[in-house]
């Protein structure tokens, strides 16, 4: 296992929103992370991701602890995330936000920005177009500013940002929420294919039951804080007891 | 590299060259005085329109480049030395004027700018040995490369040719990581953190890049007058100087120059048409009256300023669609 959360507990004043929450994702594996709202799904992505700080439990990634460490430093050690709701970033094109993303990549001193100034990134941004954006069906757009995309398409921006990092670790909070089942349907393909390229581990918090059970290899349950279920698709969609806490069955 | 920006600065840099030598020294004074206000505009639009990141002592900063520039000059050192160095003098106080930024966020720091700005008017007050106290360092004609500079004619020279690189060079800044990264940062540093941003180092960046700039302004300016003085870097000229960016359009790559040029010839232009009508007595004090009309009057119809106004006077077919052709302040703009 390369990604194991032990005891990961965090609470918000009173209200306990992750509890004692466990899990572990292999390499190559996507693990899809499902409850009802409230569950604390998010909340458990921020804990991984560096945006919140719980107040106790450990969350490895390779043998190294992740808490406690920023989102920049988690992004270079192959760590990224999307989010449920995309930015709008004036200003900035499709083809920028992938070149923010990609510069995680690249470990550098102050003084490696002076460097930017001498060196072209036409190959990076060939790369980017031909590698993340061609996919994810924005390459015709990759000059665009970003307000002027739909909600789809935006949501696929802020995938491809996560993307051009080329993580080893992808944290997806509700990536195909708002979008067509069109589009739903070419988000996951995308997923499943960066993971097939980079061998990348996934976890995935979505609520479209169809996209969770035709992408994942695994689903772990979440209600109030902590993790109730784990199992394949079929074994989730079977279980009694999700049925009556998630799909509300009695 | 983008070409056309590179085109477009010499263009404009040997056409202020032509107007210097087209209308002798009051001219030359002139487009020195403008060329000298576009650098110190493109460094406050770098931190301002392009970082977000609100600032008042952009004067002050000028003038730490004015009397480093000076003292080095006077002992000797060469004018391309001293230029530099102000630069860099103005890069470590720009960086040290930014430290509160990464506690305070918006107008807040605004404020804390303000007496970054009150606190460094008082140093050249008091520090007599650097700054020769309230009555000014006088600064000895310089010599850049060996050539000297005794006139403004002269000074044109290395004030344009710092424009042309300092113009283009905040046009690659801005297509680099790090000029990405600052207009992340200008919307939203929950973002900017969320998308794996180095907040604080972005910031302390952005306040030494653009404090780098005021200074070689700073030492420009110090050359052109001769004198570095504390009355010539208070909180006025930093007003001036946010003048500038609006009303040239903020975040925009032509604004500061256009917002430069106004602020500096409309005096000017008022001031003729006083003279002309006899009425200078009482056309004089309207510039500080038509500059706070300008901001207000560009805050609430054109928060893009000059340049904005400017490209919608094209025709359609002719319109690029630059990278600033979005307003910065949706929030601003009337519905």
């Amino acid at each position: 296992m390369s990604l194991v959360a032990r005891e990961v507990t965090i609470r918000f004043g009173g209200v306990i929103a992750v509890e004692r929450m466990a899990l572990e994702v292999s390499p190559g594996e996507i693990v899809g992370l499902i409850g009802p709202n409230g569950a604390g799904k998010t909340t458990f992505i921020n804990c991984v991701s560096g945006t919140y700080r719980p107040h106790t439990g450990t969350v490895r990634w390779l043998g190294d602890e992740l808490l406690g460490l920023s989102p920049s430093t988690l992004l270079r050690k192959g760590v990224a995330r999307t989010f449920q709701n995309v930015a709008s970033l004036h200003d900035l094109t499709v083809l920028d936000i992938a070149k923010l993303g990609a510069s995680a990549r690249k470990d550098r001193q102050s003084g490696g920005h002076l460097l930017d100034f001498f060196r072209s990134d036409s190959a990076l941004e060939r790369e980017l177009l031909e590698q993340i954006l061609e996919p994810l069906e924005l390459a015709d757009v990759a000059h665009k500013p970003i307000q002027t995309l739909s909600y789809g398409r935006r949501k696929a921006v802020d995938l491809a940002r996560a993307l051009a990092a080329y993580p080893q670790l992808l944290l997806l909070d509700e990536p195909v929420a708002g979008l067509t089942s069109h589009e739903g349907m070419a988000m996951a393909g995308v997923v499943r294919n960066v993971r097939d390229r980079l061998g990348c581990a996934v976890i995935m918090v979505e609520h479209k039951m169809d996209v969770v059970m035709s992408t994942c290899d695994r689903i772990v349950v979440m209600a109030a804080g902590s993790k109730i279920f784990e199992g394949l698709p079929a074994e989730v969609q079977a279980d009694p007891e999700v049925r009556r806490v998630y799909l509300g069955e009695p | 590299m983008n070409t056309r920006h590179l085109v477009i600065a010499v263009a404009v840099a040997l056409l202020m060259g032509a107007l210097s030598l087209a209308f002798g020294r009051f001219g030359a004074y002139m487009v020195n005085a403008v060329a000298i206000a576009g650098i110190g505009a493109l460094s406050l639009n770098l931190l301002i329109g392009y970082g977000g990141q609100i600032s008042f002592a952009q004067g002050a900063l000028l003038g730490v480049g004015a009397y480093t520039a000076g003292n080095i000059s006077n002992a000797g050192g060469d004018g391309l030395l001293a230029i530099l160095g102000a630069g860099v003098m103005g890069a470590i106080i720009s960086a040290l004027i930014g430290i509160p930024a990464l506690r305070l966020r918006g107008l807040y720091f605004a404020i804390a700018t303000l007496a970054a700005q009150a606190i460094l008017e008082y140093l050249f007050k008091i520090l007599d040995p650097i700054t020769n106290g309230v009555s000014g360092l006088v600064i000895r004609p310089t010599t850049i490369l060996g050539i000297p500079m005794t006139s403004d004619r002269s000074l044109v020279v290395p004030s344009l040719v710092i424009l042309v690189i300092v113009w283009v060079a905040v046009s690659r800044l801005m297509r680099i990581d790090l000029g990405r990264s600052f207009l992340v940062l200008r919307e939203s540093e929950i973002v900017a953190k969320g998308m794996g941003i180095d907040v604080a180092h972005a910031k302390i960046l952005a306040f030494f890049a653009s404090g780098f700039i005021a200074g070689l302004a700073g030492a420009l300016a110090g050359f052109a007058n001769r004198l570095a003085s504390p009355e010539a870097f208070t909180l006025d000229l930093s007003a001036d100087y946010i003048a500038m960016i609006i009303i040239g359009g903020l975040g925009t790559w032509t604004g500061p120059l256009i917002g430069a040029a106004f602020v500096v010839l409309l005096p000017e232009a008022i001031q003729r048409v006083g003279e002309a009508a006899g009425l200078s007595d009482i056309l004089s004090p309207l510039r500080e009256l038509a500059f706070g009309l300008l901001i207000i009057l560009f805050l609430i119809f054109e928060p893009r300023g000059l340049t904005a106004l400017l490209s919608r006077l094209k025709p359609r077919s002719l319109a690029v669609p630059a990278p600033g052709a979005v307003p910065a302040t949706g929030e601003s703009l009337p519905p």
